[in-house]
């Protein structure tokens, strides 16, 4: 019987569950290598203080060796540190290998699974692994290696090393070439989880071409580096027998009471105390860890248990942030209006987590959008969830609320109806996914209501907006009944009673005046909801230091200036700012006409504070120009360099 | 062209209309807000006068104020008016649906002044300003030359005989006995016609399905019986209500309704040809015949011959809604509420409590060799007075 049991390699197991993390179908397999590949580059480069700036690749090779699949190749380049060579075989092939396993922080990774998943993948559809090239700081010259994965013994195996001169400073490359099947849009697109990307991390540059599509960049809004919070001690609550049992022999041979000050947080003198009064002996309290027994650790584990502490501590979770998050939902098409909560950090089911929400309209959806369900973006840690969404914690959060209420269409029980985007991110070191892919966050009732509260608190702002322009049309609406209806009405009483012109001539002046006591209303109206919005903006300018509006109108005249600086005949125009320019002009005539559209609307007031913008903002932009002009001078020299290196 | 009257009519409706609207141009040359005031009709202001028999209006109004939001009902109103004054000008007469074309051909047609916001999208829409016209003048639709496509009503008898006066001053008369097997079907304005009994009439017989009645004469209920057989064809229209109430007036007959056991009938059907409806509160005076009576078919008769029920279920969502709707016309209706009807909210309870219906075809179960079975149970019905 004893010869028939094996054991067998964790790499064995993935490599023969692979659907478990993520690789159930062609489909997910390309948007999981591409995720794997992206979340490891944006980890290293906050790790080590780096502005990431990624450059992503993906074509079609030709057909794949299952039927209805493609042969695919991924490529993702960053400027992280890169990878010392002794390290390549063990992040890429190597499973459950990982510098972040259980240390209780925010990063995108957390097991070591992933990567070497799909390297996995990429060496049993395609039978070779990834091709990864790698230089750091130190190495004069960048390695170029393919890694396997040895699935027998859970290694990675280097082959075909050569050295040659990269025009990077660091950085890793990655290439895989699998069998998959690449979707650019809807919920589990390419283009979707690049938009979601792009959107939770402000900081990052991203170059990306997709399939024969020209390159896109979309640079960073934010020069900031988040810094992930370093991981705070562990709390007693949160932990079970075994794990406190293990926990404390590491600590050796101090005294129990030491150990529970130094080992947890949250416990103090008086929680000691407390612990004594619920049943602990306090003999314990200066007995050496390594001497006490396993029933004295219940005794103690369960008198733990059974008193109250303070919450653990929210310090440990990372924020995009409001400010952040403004400028990056500006990133992702031509929004019109749109509002940011990110909550006070919570604890939910004993573990610090922190929810934000962004909720923007776009102009440049199309008109079936305006029928359709609203397009929910999911984060967990930043990094977007894309399948499985009906089970997920966000998802219910979001479709128990009543939208309706802010002005957004909804059926029951079912996300709004509109061209909105909601994306919703919950950041905590702890994260409570239902698989091991990571694609849904299990849905408790501590976490769902903070989930509706955040939403609640955006959607109350987006109310804000959608009230005004109601009000405005509102306002519209009447003043063209008065210019239709009053002198038809007019006519029609004057012709019944054969009344002459003059009479007629007094009536309608009269119903204008009387027409217009009620167009005034409807203008009091306005400015009184124009004045709750302004408010809630004077709001944010005084927490964040800018508004909504102020920053789309920004983003608009930042984008008319790239183009015009576009326009300069001193830039080269390669293939991929060509793109970036068309992009923008389109967007910039997207909101032009929005303006105008708005402008209708606005008052006379209104109109003359927009032209005094204008006026200013031109200003800005000239001077913004010149900025432009010496940057993309600068550039051009450096690609100059770079061609005759 | 002088046409047939319903009614006496005191008010002369082009003056009361030029009134209106020389006050409400008055009030505009002023800057003062012109309102326009019409019954309220609905439930909440009937109430049922069990002397006169029928629902009558109560104090409230219907008061529409110029403001931004009604600019458009009082300018298609005045628009609307203005159309059904010229047909009353000029004598010519139309329905709801070509009101609502004409008033689309002026629309189009008219230079100078754009009426394009004016136009009605559907003929509901011109169909409410047409009512609001009539409820504020207090007229019928009628008497602004507003006709509607009356069904129901075909008439059996082999002893009445109708004059009819026409617009231009001659008269006609028809005898029903001469029409063989077709029907005589009174139009627009039954309460012109006059009526003259040509033998001693006993009863006239309201039938709900017009199907039946058609079998019933010819059967030879009106060859053997001295009476009048009507279909109702389902909920009277005004036509039918008219003519009922003209027949009850002038021949001073006994008219029994006979239709389904079902709520809908009760609510809908009996008590709007007996005491008229909420919503034609202006009119049920001249277009209700209270002397009707409930002759079945009754709780009793579904004993008594042991005729075929349907079930009316609380799960089926339809069924729900008339059982839902039958509770609230007991509590609410004021006709069903009144004493003098109480025989009739006892069969409506009755059906609440057993929750079934029966049809009046279900009589033909009783003897299906016997085609005249049916006639002999009305006419035994009639003699016993099993009726309410």
């Amino acid at each position: 019987m004893a010869n028939q049991i094996k054991s067998s390699s964790t790499a064995e197991y993935f490599a023969k569950n692979l659907q478990q993390v993520g690789f159930s179908s062609p489909l997910k397999a390309v948007l999981t290598t591409l995720k794997e590949a992206v979340d490891n580059s944006l980890d290293a480069c906050e790790e080590h203080d780096i502005l990431p700036e990624l450059i992503i690749e993906i074509n079609k090779k030709g057909k794949g060796s299952s039927r209805s699949s493609d042969l695919v190749e991924i490529i993702v380049e960053d400027n992280g540190p890169g990878l010392e060579v002794d390290m390549v075989g063990k992040v890429f092939g190597e499973y459950l290998a990982s510098s972040k396993f259980g240390r209780g922080q925010c990063s995108r990774g957390q097991q070591g699974i992933g990567i070497s998943a799909a390297t996995t993948w990429a060496q049993l559809t395609n039978a070779s692994g990834v091709v990864v090239t790698t230089k750091t700081k130190k190495m004069r010259k960048a390695v170029r290696a393919k890694v396997d994965v040895d699935i027998k013994s859970n290694r990675g195996v280097i082959k075909q090393k050569e050295t040659f001169d990269w025009h990077k400073d660091h950085g890793v490359r990655c290439e895989f070439i699998i069998d998959g099947r690449i979707q650019l849009n809807g919920d589990g697109g390419i283009l979707t989880y690049l938009e979601g990307t792009t959107l939770v991390n402000p900081h990052l540059t991203l170059k990306y071409k997709l399939l024969e599509n020209d390159w896109v960049e979309i640079p960073r809004v934010s020069d900031e580096v988040p810094k992930v919070p370093k991981p705070t001690l562990p709390h007693p609550h949160t932990m079970k027998l075994g794990e406190f049992m293990t926990h404390a022999h590491i600590y050796g041979k101090i005294s129990l009471d030491k150990f529970l000050k130094k080992g947890f947080s949250r416990v103090t003198d008086n929680s000691i105390k407390d612990f004594v009064k619920r049943g602990m002996p306090q003999a314990y309290l200066k007995k050496n860890l390594n001497k006490m027994s396993e029933k004295e650790f219940k005794n103690v584990f369960s008198a733990i248990q059974d008193s109250e502490l303070p919450n653990p501590s929210t310090k440990s979770v990372l924020t995009v942030g409001e400010e952040a998050l403004s400028k990056s939902v500006l990133r992702i098409g031509v929004v019109d209006f749109f509002s940011v909560v990110t909550r006070k950090p919570k604890i939910c089911d004993y573990k610090p987590i922190v929810v934000e929400v962004a909720i923007a309209r776009f102009l440049d959806r199309g008109r079936d959008a305006e029928d359709k369900q609203i397009q929910l973006l999911r984060f967990a840690n930043r990094v977007p969830l894309q399948f499985d969404k009906a089970g997920c914690a966000i998802t219910k959060a979001v479709e128990s609320i009543n939208w309706r209420s802010y002005g957004l269409a909804q059926s029951k029980n079912s996300l709004p109806i509109g061209p909105y985007i909601i994306a919703v991110a919950v950041t905590s070191p702890f994260i409570k996914f239902k698989n091991a892919s990571k694609e849904t966050i299990d849905a408790s009732d501590e976490l769902v209501e903070e989930l509706r509260r955040a939403l609640m608190q955006a959607g109350q702002k987006l109310g804000r907006h959608i009230k005004r322009e109601e009000k405005a049309a509102d306002l519209e609406r009447k003043l063209a009944h008065i210019e239709k209806f009053g002198p038809i009405l007019v006519e029609g009483l004057a012709k019944i009673i054969g009344a002459g012109e003059q009479r007629k001539k007094r009536a309608e002046e009269g119903l204008k005046k009387l027409l217009g006591r009620d167009t005034s209303a409807a203008e009091d109206d306005l400015a009184a909801a124009e004045q709750r919005l302004k408010k809630q903006r004077e709001m944010q300018r005084q927490r964040l230091g800018f508004d909504a509006r102020q920053l789309i109108e920004e983003s608009s005249v930042n984008e008319e200036v790239s183009v015009n600086a576009g326009d300069e005949p001193e830039e080269a125009p390669t293939s991929k700012k060509a793109t970036s320019k068309k992009a923008t002009s389109k967007k910039t005539t997207a909101k032009k006409s929005t303006k105008k559209a708005t402008k209708k609307v606005a008052k006379k007031a209104t109109k003359k504070k927009t032209v005094a913008k204008k006026a200013t903002k031109k200003s800005a932009a000239k001077a913004k120009k010149k900025s432009n002009k010496k940057v993309t001078k600068k550039k051009a020299t450096k690609k100059a360099a770079r061609a005759k290196k | 062209m002088a046409l047939m009257k319903v009614r006496k009519l005191k008010k002369d409706i082009p003056k009361e209309a030029k009134a209106l609207c020389e006050q409400m141009l008055k009030d505009l040359e002023r800057a003062k807000r012109p309102t326009l005031e019409a019954i309220k009709c609905s439930l909440d202001n009937s109430f049922y006068n069990p002397k006169v028999g029928y629902l009558t209006p109560g104090d409230k109004r219907v008061r529409t104020e110029l403001n931004v939001s009604s600019v458009q009902k009082l300018s298609r109103t005045i628009f609307m008016l203005d159309i059904l004054l010229e047909n009353i000008y000029n004598g010519s007469v139309n329905t709801k649906r070509e009101l609502y074309y004409m008033a689309k051909g002026l629309v189009k047609s008219t230079r100078g002044i754009n009426l394009k916001p004016l136009d009605f999208d559907d003929q509901p829409e011109s169909d409410a300003i047409i009512d609001f016209i009539c409820d504020m003048l207090m007229v019928y639709r009628e008497e602004v030359n507003c006709f509607a496509n009356d069904r129901g009503g075909q008439t059996y008898s082999q002893c009445l005989s109708v004059t009819e006066t026409l617009p231009d001053g001659s008269k006609t008369t028809v005898d029903l006995k001469n029409l063989g097997t077709a029907p005589f079907q009174p139009k627009n304005r039954p309460q012109a016609l006059k009526l003259k009994a040509t033998k001693k009439i006993e009863f006239c017989l309201v039938v709900e399905s017009e199907g039946t009645a058609n079998t019933l004469v010819s059967n030879g209920f009106t060859r053997r019986n001295n009476c009048i057989v009507m279909g109702a064809q389902g909920v009277p229209s005004n036509a039918v209500r008219a003519w009922c109430k003209t027949i009850q007036d002038q021949l001073k007959v006994p008219i029994f309704f006979f239709g389904d056991l079902d709520a809908y009938t009760l609510q809908n059907i009996y008590r709007t040809l007996k005491a008229g409806s909420a919503a034609s509160l202006v009119r049920n005076s001249d277009f209700s015949a209270p002397e009707v009576r409930f002759l079945g078919v009754l709780p009793e008769d579904v004993k008594k011959y042991d005729l075929h029920c349907y079930t009316v279920s609380e799960k089926n969502a339809s069924d729900a809604r008339s059982l839902k709707k039958a509770r609230d016309v007991l509590q609410n209706d004021p006709f069903f509420k009144d004493k003098k009807n109480k025989d009739v909210a006892k069969i409506l309870n009755w059906l609440i409590k057993h929750k079934v219906r029966c049809e009046q075809q279900a009589f033909f179960s009783v003897n299906p060799k016997d085609p005249l079975m049916t006639e002999k149970i009305i006419l035994d019905k009639i003699r016993s007075g099993s009726y309410v």
